[in-house]
């Protein structure tokens, strides 16, 4: 009780000087806090319902505390032991200054000269070129990257945009691409461009970063039905028995040929946008799961889902 | 993840100023866990969670060092710019304190290219690109923690991050979302002390778990 009393006058007393001045003070004044506050309270053990109110210091400062009277949420800090002969190390703006060479050479073991242009150690400061070349230059990347990814595209529509500015009319080309490989993984990207050529590649650029994963059966076809939306367009995918073959329309028989789907039907209700209907095929996959999934995380049998 | 000692008591935290928060009418009230009480028109923020965070943080931080992984801290405020810098120096760490370029981490390619032409422009050692890839050249790649001094203004730093994946620490005051980092510590984020006292034990982690990866081979 008294060390609650204590605390509450030690934080109040703070609270005088206004905070704006701790704020532009590096080191908040110590001098009005009385050195006999500062001794009692050394077992601090607040823990999160504090004592009542009654116990606060006067009424000059009202202070209003908010109970967590939960059991449950109770939050109590125990670190673990002091090990003896702990020395706090100094803080960072405390040690002598460093040269930059040390500097330099610290940097340097941990990273390499990276793109510092000067080498302390030794090490050759045009490392990062030759790690630079390996990944792309833009000319590389258009006869590369078709094969390297295991990636395969396939334009679903490519269409004539039009942008009306003062000047008259600005055309570009949208291109919508439908990047999969036949394992089932699938992504459906857009780009936009004056060229075709790179409005294809802006899209399959964008299409591999939004890869969806398709559960499939080994009868390669969907474990169960579902329904995805996306915009005004709704797909409804159902699993098919083998032989089936993909019976669905335009883009969402691109997407599902490109997972690697063999045995599908797929209807699109709604509206008959190409890119909101892949979109929206892409999230019907995505809301599957497979049955021993399922029966994992709600810890029962695979049988009983079947009943 | 073992948990050591990080020499963290309320005493320390409490001078520095670490729980005051901003006015009342400021508040998200998704704080409400964090914040104890209210007085003169000013929240507190609970320091039993401050230090429980922080100590987890700091246990988080040795970890990730010993095993070799880089951090990225990032404070952008005129106040805390140089004590950024100089706690990351100290840290071998990269740093960004003057302002964060749109796109640094989500547009790599073209951070690279820019650190590129930094490199060849060394020579002359006048670039402006100085101020904003200083603290970065020594970067390779992306890194995999990134520690952030205030949520409000780097608020498109966490974003760029939680779109890539990359786990953070923020530090939060009363005004913040605490959603949104991995690790959010609640603290002040206006004085420059309190910003001090966090950088300072997370520093002197970051230095232990160094020294122990260094020490492995």
């Amino acid at each position: 009780m008294a060390s609650a009393v204590a605390l509450s006058s030690f934080s109040s007393l703070f609270l005088r000087s206004s905070r704006s001045s701790s704020a532009s003070s590096s080191a908040p004044s110590t001098s009005f806090i009385p050195r006999s506050l500062t001794h009692p309270p050394s077992p601090l053990r607040l823990s999160a319902p504090a004592p009542s109110p009654a116990a606060t210091s006067g009424g000059e400062i009202e202070t209003t505390f908010y109970y967590n009277d939960d059991p449950s949420n109770i939050v109590t800090f125990d670190p673990p032991e002091r090990p003896e002969g702990y020395v706090p190390p100094p803080a960072f703006d405390e040690l002598p200054p460093e040269t930059e060479e040390e500097i330099s050479a610290g940097y340097e073991e941990l990273y390499g000269p990276a793109y510092s242009g000067e080498s302390v150690l030794g090490n050759d400061i045009y490392v990062m070129d030759a790690k630079l070349k390996k990944t792309s230059s833009h000319l590389g990347r258009k006869k590369r990257e078709k094969v390297a990814d295991g990636f395969e595209e396939r334009v679903v529509q490519v269409r004539r945009v039009t942008k009306v500015v003062k000047g008259g009319k600005k055309m570009s080309f949208r291109a919508i691409v439908v990047v999969g490989n036949k394992q089932g993984q699938v992504g459906v990207g857009v780009g936009k461009a004056k060229e075709v050529v790179d409005a294809i590649v802006k899209s399959s650029v964008n299409a591999r970063m939004n890869i969806v994963t398709v559960p499939m059966t080994k009868y390669s076809t969907f474990p169960h039905r579902s329904d995805g939306d996306y915009g005004a367009a709704k797909v409804m995918l159902r699993p098919a028995s083998p032989g089936t073959g993909v019976i669905a329309g335009g883009a969402v028989r691109v997407v599902l040929e490109m997972a690697g789907v063999e045995n599908a039907l797929g209807k699109q209700i709604g509206s008959k946008n190409a890119l909101n209907n892949a979109r929206a095929a892409v999230v019907a996959v995505g809301k599957m799961r497979q049955f021993s999934d399922v029966a994992r995380e709600r810890g029962i049998p695979m049988e009983e889902l079947w009943k | 993840m073992e948990r050591r000692y990080w020499n963290i008591n309320l005493e320390e935290m409490m001078e520095a100023g670490v729980h005051f928060g901003h006015g009342t009418k400021k508040w998200n009230p998704k704080m409400a866990p964090y914040i104890s009480a209210k007085r003169k028109g000013i929240h507190i923020t609970n320091l039993i969670i401050t230090a429980c965070f922080l100590s987890e943080a700091c246990d988080l931080v040795f970890d990730a060092a010993s095993r070799g992984k880089k951090f990225l801290i990032v404070g952008t405020k005129k106040k805390v710019a140089d004590l950024v810098a100089s706690a990351a120096i100290r840290a071998r760490c990269h740093y960004v304190n003057k302002k964060w370029l749109g796109g640094m981490l989500t547009n790599w390619s073209t951070t690279e290219t820019r650190l590129q032409k930094f490199r060849d422009l060394r020579a002359r050692k006048l670039s402006t690109l100085q101020t904003y890839l200083g603290g970065i050249k020594y970067m390779t790649g992306l890194p995999d923690i990134v520690i952030i001094v205030d949520q409000q203004e780097e608020y498109m730093v966490l974003r760029e991050c939680v779109i890539l994946g990359i786990p953070t620490i923020c530090l939060i005051d009363t005004n913040c979302d605490p959603d949104l980092a991995d690790i959010s510590i609640p603290a002040n984020d206006d004085a420059i002390a309190s910003i001090r006292l966090i950088l300072t034990k997370l520093v002197s982690a970051i230095c232990e778990g160094h020294s122990s990866y260094i020490k492995k081979g």
